[in-house]
């Protein structure tokens, strides 16, 4: 045993290396983003960046099917992107221990949405899963997921929330050196064929029904098997009100008590299924309880329907209209709410709070996106057009200043939105504008999709040669994989090949960008414009940089404090002063796209 | 033992740095410590916080619960102003006067408050503490990047709960050797303002 400070997927990085994982796959998205990079520093590790969730799921199975350990790493919205092939492995089974990570991030402070995965994983799939309390247990909790999946043979879940995997703590560990086993594939096609075919010795069954029955037989073992977990467990004390702490509601739960003095009757319970036993044990006798989860009220509607079978009298509350629906938990919240709860009363209302001026995002200074957000621009309020956006560090082009893209959903949508909208009869030029990771995640299929049906739009790919808003991970689209250098895949390449007509830019030169994409619009049929020039923040601490540095200025003399350059362009090193812009030195990076946004030509 | 502290600053200035040198001296002298950052959806120049845990014993929330913190570190006004909740009522904190104005505030959409009315609201609050313009010492020293050091050096003449000398040591081997004596003098600066502040 070692004592060490990690951060919480460093954790998860080393349980899984100590319990002998040899494949790692996943698509960056945080909060899970750095555990494959960190597995990938582990000796026999294989890690890859995927093209998406659904290849890296798929990946992680195929090697777990040819027994070696294997885990799949994402963040909530993309296990959504591995849904289909999640709900085939489910019922195939799996051969060496398999572990989905699946982040979520209730709040939504990096995300689109703030979804809980529980539901698509163990509601739907019924798969297994975890929900650590904290940095330590997500360690052990990814030790004991490879042991139980391979006795139980199902895929088994760990679900982290962002305020596990970026704390940090100290974590108490073991040692490396796992024995490594032979790559074997058995063909198994009972298993392993997915196919709407008779069998035989079922008294011709249909193989899904067959295998759906073996999934749902499965649930009374993986249901024996959190019985008698040591992540489920009861803190005993007097009282009526009971509490219940789910994954990080359990350390916040935790927190309150101790500010609020006194011992409370605690369940932890950190897995799915439930433990019924001590559900049902904890809960007798009680007259109410509260439980604590993010985000929905999965294990509050459980418990609801375990007490209505066993018909346990019991006020249940939680997620479903006692506590905040929406949003994060807290230490406060919780403190709160147990104080209301034991007084028999219902959740305050939280007090109005006082507005603070928000810090928005944008594009770092000197970034390519914002030239080619206002080339972009220039040209649709010209045309009336609309732009589809798409994610990435340019979709802060949709908020104040730029305010471009009308639509932003998930990976990959911006293409066919855009051409949604011509098919519906938009009679003005329309855009789907993408990065090149997102364009190689889930971009390709649906630009495919608009050549093969006729589609009249244009597609913008800010080509920046690497994955930036999660921390910078390659895709196919890099001239690397995890530090190896490999040919990149040339996105115009690509999109030539399918039959569109490739535009090529810098966009850091404006006047250039505009003039293109005006090409592009004037074409009939799908064109695509290559953004390209490197991004920014990463390349440039290498010294690659997509532009030629300059020192720019304000002209006091011709300025006319229009406040051009900082209310529609906002680059974060301009600001107005006494009625004219000024640049701060030591913000600027000298991309020089501001000297074209001034009409009046008072940046030089 | 508890201590909670909480630096509130925008991305960029160097308060991660900060966290963890504390975070990592807590750690040597024995304690148990969690951390964690907490940072809005920006990507550079946006609000980010760090909470550092230390105890003798359990912690269980990564995130300093409001009203809790020993010590509020602002490195910048607004952000300090934001996360002033946090603070508790016996609590201290040390904030930079010197404002980074908001993309927003630019565009006149929101109206970013003068020091004077952060300095007001806080006061009103009943909270004890300095306001201090580390920017500006560390300008003065030659380079507006030690404004964290020399919070750091404030952080060390109000709180005893780690000695100066090895708050000081532990943050040098975090730094390439070049900057060990701007480091240095500006951590002594840091610690110079405290009580002399206007
Ligand atoms: S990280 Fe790169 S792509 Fe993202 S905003 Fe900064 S420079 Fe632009
Ligand atoms: S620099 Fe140009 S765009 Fe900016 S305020 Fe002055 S005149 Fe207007
Ligand atoms: S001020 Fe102008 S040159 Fe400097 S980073 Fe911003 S856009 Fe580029």
């Amino acid at each position: 045993m070692c004592k060490e400070f990690m951060l919480g997927n460093e954790a998860i990085a080393r349980g899984a290396a100590e319990a002998g994982v040899r494949v790692v796959a996943g698509y960056p998205g945080t909060p899970a983003t750095e555990i494959v990079d960190l597995c990938g520093g582990y000796p026999g590790v294989y890690a890859e960046w995927s093209a998406n969730e659904k290849h890296a799921f798929e990946v992680a199975t195929a090697s777990s099917l040819t027994n070696q350990r294997s885990m799949a790493v994402m963040k909530h919205n993309g296990t959504n992107a591995a849904a289909d092939f999640l709900m085939h492995v489910n019922f195939t089974g799996i051969r060496a221990g398999m572990v989905l990570v699946t982040a979520d991030d209730p709040g939504g402070l990096s995300s689109q949405c703030e979804e809980d995965t529980r539901i698509l994983v163990h509601n739907y799939a019924h798969l297994p899963m975890f929900d650590p309390s904290s940095v330590q247990e997500a360690y052990e909790m990814t030790k004991a997921a490879f042991e139980l999946s391979e006795k139980t043979e199902v895929v088994f879940a760990l679900r982290p929330v962002m305020r596990v995997n970026h704390a940090g703590g100290l974590v108490e560990h073991g040692e490396l050196g796992a024995e490594s086993r032979p790559a074997e594939f058995v063909i198994d096609r009972k298993r392993f064929v997915m196919s709407a075919v008779v069998e035989k010795e079922s008294g011709g069954e249909l193989r899904p029904k067959m295998r759906h029955r073996w999934l749902n037989a499965k649930q009374a073992e993986l249901r024996a098997v959190m019985e008698a977990s040591p992540f489920n467990s009861v803190e005993k004390a007097p009282g009526e009100t009971g509490f219940i702490g789910c994954g990080i509601g359990y350390a916040f739960l935790k927190e309150a008590e101790r500010i609020h003095g006194a011992k409370l009757p605690i369940l932890k319970l950190s897995t799915l299924p439930l433990p019924e036993g001590k559900v049902l044990d904890f809960v007798r006798g009680l007259k109410r309880v509260v439980v604590f989860e993010e985000v929905e009220p999965v294990v509050e509607n459980i418990i609801k329907q375990l007490c209505f079978e066993h018909k346990i009298v019991l006020e249940v509350l939680g997620r479903s209209g006692y506590l905040p629906k929406e949003g994060e938990l807290s230490a406060n919240l919780v403190l709160t709410a147990v104080e209301a709860a034991l007084a028999g009363k219902p959740y305050p209302a939280p007090p109005q709070g006082q507005y603070v001026p928000a810090r928005t995002r944008t594009q770092c200074s000197g970034c390519s996106h914002r030239g080619l957000l206002v080339a972009l621009k220039e040209v649709v309020r010209g045309n009336g057009g609309v732009v589809t956006g798409d994610i990435g560090c340019h979709d802060a082009g949709t908020f104040e200043p730029m305010n471009l893209q009308a639509t932003i959903y998930c990976m990959g949508s911006s293409i066919p939105m855009a051409y949604g909208i011509k098919k519906a009869g938009f009679d003005k030029p329309v855009y789907a504008l993408i990065g090149d990771s997102t364009f190689f995640h889930n971009g390709l299929t649906g630009l495919a999709s608009a050549i093969y049906n006729g589609a009249d739009i244009t597609v913008v790919i800010a080509y920046n040669s690497t994955t930036a808003m999660t921390g910078f991970q390659p895709h196919p689209g890099s001239a690397n994989n995890l530090n190896q250098p490999v040919a990149p895949i040339e996105p115009g390449a690509v999109a030539a090949a399918m039959g569109a007509k490739v535009f090529r830019c810098n966009p850091y030169n404006v006047e250039e960008t505009a003039r293109v994409i005006a090409e592009a619009t004037a074409e009939t049929g799908v064109k695509v414009v290559v953004a390209e020039a490197l991004c920014y923040l990463k390349f440039g601490r290498e010294g690659r940089i997509s532009y030629t540095p300059r020192q720019v200025a304000v002209d006091v003399a011709v300025c006319n404090g229009c406040g051009l350059c900082v209310r529609t362009f906002g680059c974060p090193a301009i600001t107005l002063s006494d009625g004219k812009a000024v640049i701060e030195p030591s913000a600027c990076n000298g991309c020089g796209v501001c000297v074209s946004v001034c009409k009046r030509g008072a940046i030089k | 033992m508890k201590f909670d502290l909480v630096i509130a600053g925008v991305g960029g200035q160097g308060n991660i740095l900060a966290s963890q040198v504390v975070a990592k001296c807590a750690m040597d002298a024995g304690y148990n410590v969690v951390n964690t950052e907490t940072k809005g959806a920006a990507q550079r120049g946006g609000s980010v916080l760090s909470h550092v845990r230390i105890a003798d014993g359990e912690i269980f929330s990564p995130l300093v619960p409001a009203g809790q913190a020993d010590v509020l570190l602002g490195f910048e006004p607004l952000e300090a102003l934001r996360y002033i909740g946090l603070l508790s009522k016996k609590g201290t904190f040390i904030i930079n006067t010197a404002p980074v104005p908001t993309i927003l505030a630019n565009l006149k959409v929101d109206e970013y408050p003068s020091t004077e009315q952060i300095v007001a609201v806080i006061r009103e609050k009943g909270l004890a503490g300095h306001f201090l313009n580390a920017t500006r010492a560390a300008k003065e020293l030659g380079n507006v990047l030690l404004t964290n050091v020399v919070m750091l050096g404030a952080f060390t003449a109000v709180s005893n709960i780690l000695p100066p000398d090895v708050v000081l040591k532990k943050l040098l081997t975090m730094v390439d050797e070049k900057f060990h004596a701007d480091d240095s003098r500006a951590f002594a600066v840091g610690r110079g303002l405290i009580g002399k502040e206007g």
